[in-house]
């Protein structure tokens, strides 16, 4: 690269005035980015603390860079972190104050991290997904109502050409969760909000479009290779079929009448899901205790006798490019958190210092 | 279970009483040999606090200052940490390293920590609540009982027998970002004809903060940016003191304090709008005839906590009922200095507390105290104190707190005084109302801290000419506070006993005095080193936060004050230097960074024939520091404030 570092430098200046559409522009090879590639770890710091950070993996030289945005921007993040996701070259940070009126979703450029816009007109964003082209989908909780419980949510639709938000599409209570099967998005609930119903939007018009009985509250969606969303409602762990919009598939996770299943994750091919099973275990100081287990797509039963992983996480991810598992750690969300990684079948690779209550992945 | 306990108890209050008993005798025996006894006048804890240090504010600088709260005023005055959550909002105290929880805050002996928190809101106080303010530091856990660990904010409300007739005051302050201050008062004297002293003082105060600061964030000159929260403070208060002295000094007081603060923070958005509303009602009756000193006091700490409407709030009570008796010893050798004071006394408190938290209901608690404080002068430059204190509860059994402290005179004349001083004492913290019945979280086994410090002081007094004094003193602490609690994360915060901390540093204090006729001037500064670190490894990931400074305590602190005044007028420059601050255990992230804070006032005195006014102009934050709060918001950046109080006699007789 060496050679053409003139031409390099001279389209470093170019693409600052051209945005994202000088990639598009040449096909000649593009310098690279610090953010291009590596595993993004979102802490989501200590809650009235404000201080959630995003951290940088880069699993090549096992080195972690702290508080990218910070780094980038020489601001921090006004928040907890509650959720990331790249659109169409743009990254987008959900912040999460722990003053009413606060929150904001930061947009950066995906590749060099730099603040490209902050939203602020929106409350307890919980999810976000690319929903199309230079759109988002953030789903939001609102404020929560003085005794605590949920007010109805809304989508907050982003467009990225203006970086505003165009439209707040109103779903249940406490929204949580969301996933994408062809034109329509899929919301579901925190398992707290008692809600039943899983809401669908069209996502050419930006409207709820009709809604899927689920038998209780649907958390941790994912989409498997058939294009069938996997969820999990109190101890189960539910297929739906997005077509029909009914509950195919109910099995257990497993026979504890204490553990439930959480975290629900993909693995490359999206034909194996893995879960944690665990509970909070009052006979030993109320410590979140259980483990990691794998069921194919195709099983008629979720079985729970061999565990891959004999550990409970604040989160947990898969790297699919290089099929490594990675667990987060929170000892206290006054100290930093662990980032632990496996091996497919659970064996141990090794451990990174992250920040504040490691709780998401996002690999590129 | 409450076998054992009882049976330990029992063992512990057959040796205190065997402690004391001894005292008694030595009393005796020294009676014996004395010719007068001492009449006592004042009961003020601090005489048995003999080898601690003890700073008092004077009465010119609580007047000056008298529009501000005492978590402004206090960390200009010593070099203690605060923790705060922004302006007018919860402000907690860091004393020598310690946590919020450490400091005993009395109220004419009471300690008014709320009992749900074990601690104070001093952004709720007032400096106009009280008369007299000493501010003690370590551990004075024998003299003042629960919480002393390190340190204790003492205030007093004193009357004002010399004062003729009665006075008014009337005043109010305007500061920047539209917030307002005012008061009015009445204090007065009357002796009857039969030589009945009859004095009180009633006072109404009352604050709109509304903290319109114009801007929605704060951006320092290294590029750091924090955002500015809306927020409200109001607050109002009510204080009768009433007295009434017989001829042969035997007094009767009541002092009745009333307080209601009320934050709301995102005040103009009723959906985003969090309020938090303290009330305190703090009624203080006392008799004291001869040596003996009586007093019933009752304290109503109600909270309420909603956000939105606030219509349905978060609602706490909790009633103290507390009676106290004490009678002192106090035997002087003729033509000698050797005096002699014992005070023996014991303390009930009775809890009866209805908080959402604790799951409906009311809860009732009582806790007993008994103390022996032992003074004795042995010469005139050697003076001793050996207290003792136990506390009770149903419960658990708290430590046996004795403390021992010497101050020795080295050099005592007209032109320098040198003094050391030594105290090693016990100290403890009973569980708060939190710890023990919160629901599902608290833990009713959960057992008081314990503490040992051991300090060493010398002090130097010089009067270096006629119109100038100067004094210098250091002050070296090592504080172990063990089965400090924990509200650990790991057991979805449920509390346990589960730290050890260990705070140890030193204090450097000096001062420059310059008094010649109208002219005055001077600088006052201290300067503290404070290392403050967790000590026991309780599980696998607390490796990486032994022996790392404490969080929001900084190692350096430097406080300061120069003033010059002229006559009736004054210029106060005040000043304040507060090293990073650490806000994870184990000083991963960025810490807070270091600040340097300066206010300055002018205060004089206007006369309007009888009328006098005083006027006080404040600039706060003078050069405009960017810092952060708890929450990583900004402080408040510069300031000004006018404030007039006019006072005069009437009703004269």
């Amino acid at each position: 690269m060496q050679f053409n570092s003139i031409y390099v430098r001279s389209l470093a200046v170019v693409s600052l005035f051209l945005g994202l559409n000088a990639c598009n522009s040449t096909s000649e090879p593009e310098p690279s980015q610090p953010y291009d590639t590596g595993v993004f770890v979102l802490n989501g710091g200590n809650f009235f603390d404000n201080n959630g950070t995003i951290s940088l993996y880069n699993p090549t030289t096992k080195t972690i860079s702290y508080d990218v945005f910070q780094k980038e921007n020489t601001r921090a993040l006004s928040g907890g972190v509650a959720g990331y996701t790249e659109v169409d070259g743009k990254g987008l940070i959900l912040v999460d104050n722990s003053t009413n009126g606060s929150d904001a979703v930061e947009i950066v450029s995906a590749r060099t991290f730099k603040s490209v816009a902050t939203i602020k007109d929106l409350e307890n964003p919980r999810s976000v997904i690319k929903a199309s082209t230079n759109k988002a989908y953030v789903v939001c909780w609102d404020v929560l109502n003085p005794d605590y419980s949920y007010k109805l949510g809304y989508v907050a639709v982003i467009d990225l050409t203006t970086n505003k938000i165009t439209k707040k599409i109103p779903v249940q209570n406490g929204a949580e969760g969301i996933v994408i099967v062809g034109n329509e998005a899929f919301i579901g609930n925190t398992s707290y909000s008692g809600i039943k119903t899983i809401t669908v939007i069209d996502i050419s018009k930006d409207e709820v479009s009709g809604t899927v009985a689920s038998a209780g509250a649907a958390s941790n969606l994912i989409v498997d290779a058939n294009n069938k969303i996997w969820c999990t409602i109190g101890k189960e762990i539910v297929r739906i079929n997005p077509t029909s919009k009914v509950v195919e598939t109910r099995l257990t996770a497993g026979t504890s009448t204490t553990k439930s299943p959480r975290n629900l994750t993909l693995n490359a091919n999206k034909t194996a899901i893995f879960f944690e099973y665990s509970f909070s275990d009052s006979s030993d100081g109320y410590k979140q205790k259980g483990d990691i287990f794998s069921f194919n797509i195709s099983d008629a039963t979720i079985s729970t006798s061999t565990s891959l992983i004999k550990r409970a996480f604040t989160g947990f991810g898969f790297d699919a490019k290089n099929g490594i598992i990675y667990g987060g750690i929170t000892p206290s969300y006054k100290q930093a958190g662990y980032v632990i990684r496996y091996q497919t079948n659970g064996t141990l690779i090794d451990s990174v210092k992250a920040e504040i209550a490691p709780n998401g992945f996002l690999f590129k | 279970m409450s076998l054992v306990v009882y049976s330990v108890r029992s063992r512990i209050l057959f040796s205190l009483v065997g402690l004391v008993l001894p005292l008694f005798g030595y009393a005796q025996e020294i009676a014996n040999k004395q010719i007068d006894e001492v009449k006592v006048t004042g009961f003020a804890t601090e005489h048995f606090m003999a080898g601690l240090k003890v700073q008092k504010i004077d009465s010119a600088t609580l007047a000056r200052f008298q529009f501000q709260t005492l978590a402004d005023f206090l960390q200009f005055q010593s070099p203690i940490a605060f923790k705060s959550y922004g302006s007018g909002q919860l402000t907690s105290i860091s004393f020598r390293g310690t946590s919020a929880m450490h400091t005993a805050v009395l109220w004419n002996g009471l300690n008014i920590n709320s009992p749900m928190a074990g601690q104070t809101d001093f952004s709720t106080v007032p400096v106009l609540g009280f008369d007299e303010m000493s501010i003690q530091y370590g551990s004075a856990a024998s003299c003042v009982g629960t919480d002393a660990v390190g340190g204790s904010i003492l205030l007093s409300s004193v009357p004002k027998w010399k004062q003729k007739g009665t006075n008014f005051t009337i005043g109010g302050q305007y500061a920047s970002f539209d917030n307002y201050n005012g008061q009015a008062g009445l204090r007065f004297v009357k002796i009857s004809k039969s030589g009945l002293q009859f004095s009180g003082k009633t006072l109404l105060y009352g604050s709109q903060f509304n903290n319109h600061f114009n801007a929605t964030e704060r951006t320092d000159n290294t590029g750091r940016t924090y955002p500015i929260e809306p927020s409200e403070t109001a607050q109002k208060g009510f204080i009768q003191d009433l007295y009434l002295k017989k001829k042969n000094g035997n007094t009767l007081s009541l002092n009745i304090w009333l307080t209601d603060n009320k934050l709301a923070i995102q005040p103009d958005v009723i959906a985003f709008r969090e309020i938090t509303q303290s009330k305190a009602y703090r009624v203080l009756s006392a008799y004291q005839f001869g040596n003996t000193n009586v007093k019933a006091g009752f304290i109503k700490d109600i909270l309420d906590y909603g956000t939105g409407d606030f219509l349905n709030p978060s609602h706490s009570e909790t009633d103290r009922y507390i009676a106290r008796a004490e009678h002192e010893f106090s035997i002087k050798k003729k033509d000698s200095f050797q005096q002699t004071s014992l005070r023996i006394g014991g303390e009930f408190v009775h809890y009866v507390a209805k908080v959402d938290g604790y799951g409906g209901g009311s809860i009732t608690e009582s806790r007993q105290d008994v103390f022996a404080l032992l003074r004795q002068q042995f010469t005139q430059k050697l003076t001793a104190s050996l207290n003792l204190r136990q506390a009770f509860s149903t419960r658990y059994v708290a430590p046996f707190t004795p403390s021992f402290g010497l101050e020795y005179a080295v050099i005592s004349n007209e032109k320098t005084q040198i003094k050391l001083t030594g105290n090693i004492a016990k100290s403890y913290r009973l569980p708060t109302l939190n710890e023990r019945y919160w629901k599902v979280l608290g833990n009713i086994n959960i057992q008081p801290e314990s503490g040992l410090n051991k300090e060493v002081g010398a002090n130097w007094k010089q009067v270096v000419s006629a119109n100038l004094n100067a004094s210098l003193g250091v002050n070296v602490y090592h504080n172990l506070i063990d089965n400090w609690t924990y509200w650990n994360p790991d057991k979805g915060y449920r509390v346990e006993n589960l730290q050890q901390v260990l705070s140890q540093g030193f204090e450097i204090t000096g001062s420059i005095k310059y008094l010649k006729d109208r002219i005055l001037g001077g600088v006052l500064a201290t300067y503290a080193y404070t290392d403050a670190s967790q000590q026991k490894v309780y599980d696998v990931y607390a490796v990486d936060i032994i022996g790392k400074q404490l969080i929001y305590v900084p190692l350096h602190t430097l406080t300061g004050t120069a003033y010059v005044g002229k006559g009736d007028w004054s210029l106060n420059v005040q000043g304040l230097y507060n090293s990073e601050r650490f806000i994870t255990f184990d000083h991963s992230g960025r810490p807070f960074p270091s600040y340097f804070i300066v206010n300055s006032t002018v205060s004089g005195k206007i006369h309007f024939g009888k009328i006098q006014s005083n006027l006080i102009f404040q600039v706060n934050n003078l050069t405009d520091t960017v810092y952060p709060s708890v929450r990583k918001n900004a402080m408040p950046g510069r300031s000004f404030s006018l404030g007039l109080v006019f006072s005069g006699n009437v009703f004269n007789h």
